[in-house]
């Protein structure tokens, strides 16, 4: 393969859940295109693609989603960037923006569905290991799809903008 | 969502007859499964045999399964998963929580 770094992929997400896996395909085809990557780190993109793209349709209705995939060396990056209000905490001891910076805070985004997140500024924030306290059961959240892309990257950033009303998630993987 | 239930004995094996398991489906998925042991079927295969991939949804339908099956001292066993949704398993550390198996009869054997 003789490529130059970065190469950058713009793909627009689907909007319906039956268009998901043939996007995700189709996606990974054009990183394989650019890229040898091992089969763990394939699975890993492949699994955050589908859930920032199962995200967009569950929870920003008809408004348009775009990923921009990065392609370099050796890192990958992975963002998706919507229209739309910031993302809202049901509880939390802070709420975008932040008052406090470069503090771990404990989220939620339903009932059982807890994450602990560092912020990084007033409207950003980095997801931590969401498994420090253990699994049990009983306690298990139902809603895994942030979990997922944290546990299959090596950083999961979330950003709003104000001004542009755009929300970013922000996913690197070192390749 | 298409399923097929068979009986064995006290055991229900359910195989999802799609190739995905997603959140189109997975509410309708975990209804299906719950009335079934609310009718009092409390040992259950789910078989992932026909399924290429599954979400974040479906894991959550999953969890809500193994949850209505604890009142009952019930048991569930997921079968024929291919390496991508096993990955997923271990990735989220619910491979500890499910009792995953290769295929139905192994799962058979488990009860």
């Amino acid at each position: 393969m003789d490529k130059t770094f970065p190469v950058v992929l713009e793909l627009d997400v689907p909007k319906h859940p039956r268009d998901i896996f043939s996007f995700t395909k189709a996606a990974m085809q054009q990183v394989m295109d650019c890229r040898d990557l091992d089969l763990a780190t394939q699975r890993k993109i492949k699994m955050i693609l589908i859930e920032l793209v199962t995200n967009s349709i569950k929870h920003s209705g008809h408004s348009d989603s775009q990923i921009r995939l990065v392609i370099d060396e050796p890192s990958l990056t992975i963002q998706k960037k919507e229209k739309g209000v910031q993302i809202e905490f049901m509880s939390s001891e802070q709420q975008i923006p932040f008052e406090e910076i470069d503090k771990t805070i404990k989220i939620s985004f339903s009932t059982e569905n807890n994450h602990h997140v560092k912020t990084l500024d007033r409207y950003k924030f980095r997801f931590l290991d969401p498994f420090k306290e253990g699994l049990n059961i009983e306690h298990m959240p139902e809603h895994f799809g942030f979990y997922i892309i944290t546990l299959a990257s090596d950083s999961f950033v979330y950003q709003y903008d104000p001004e542009k009303k755009e929300n970013h998630y922000i996913v690197n993987i070192n390749t | 969502m298409k399923i097929n239930k068979a009986v064995h004995g006290e055991v229900m094996v359910i195989t999802i007859e799609e190739k995905e398991a997603n959140l189109s489906n997975s509410e309708q998925f975990k209804t299906q499964v719950i009335q079934e042991i609310a009718a009092g079927r409390h040992r259950l295969i789910i078989s992932f045999i026909h399924v290429e991939y599954l979400d974040s949804s479906f894991l959550g339908a999953l969890v809500a399964i193994l949850k209505a099956l604890l009142p009952y001292e019930g048991r569930l066993i997921l079968s024929g998963m291919n390496g991508d949704i096993v990955n997923l398993f271990e990735l989220t550390r619910l491979d500890k929580i499910f009792v995953l198996k290769e295929n139905t009869d192994l799962a058979l054997k488990e009860f």
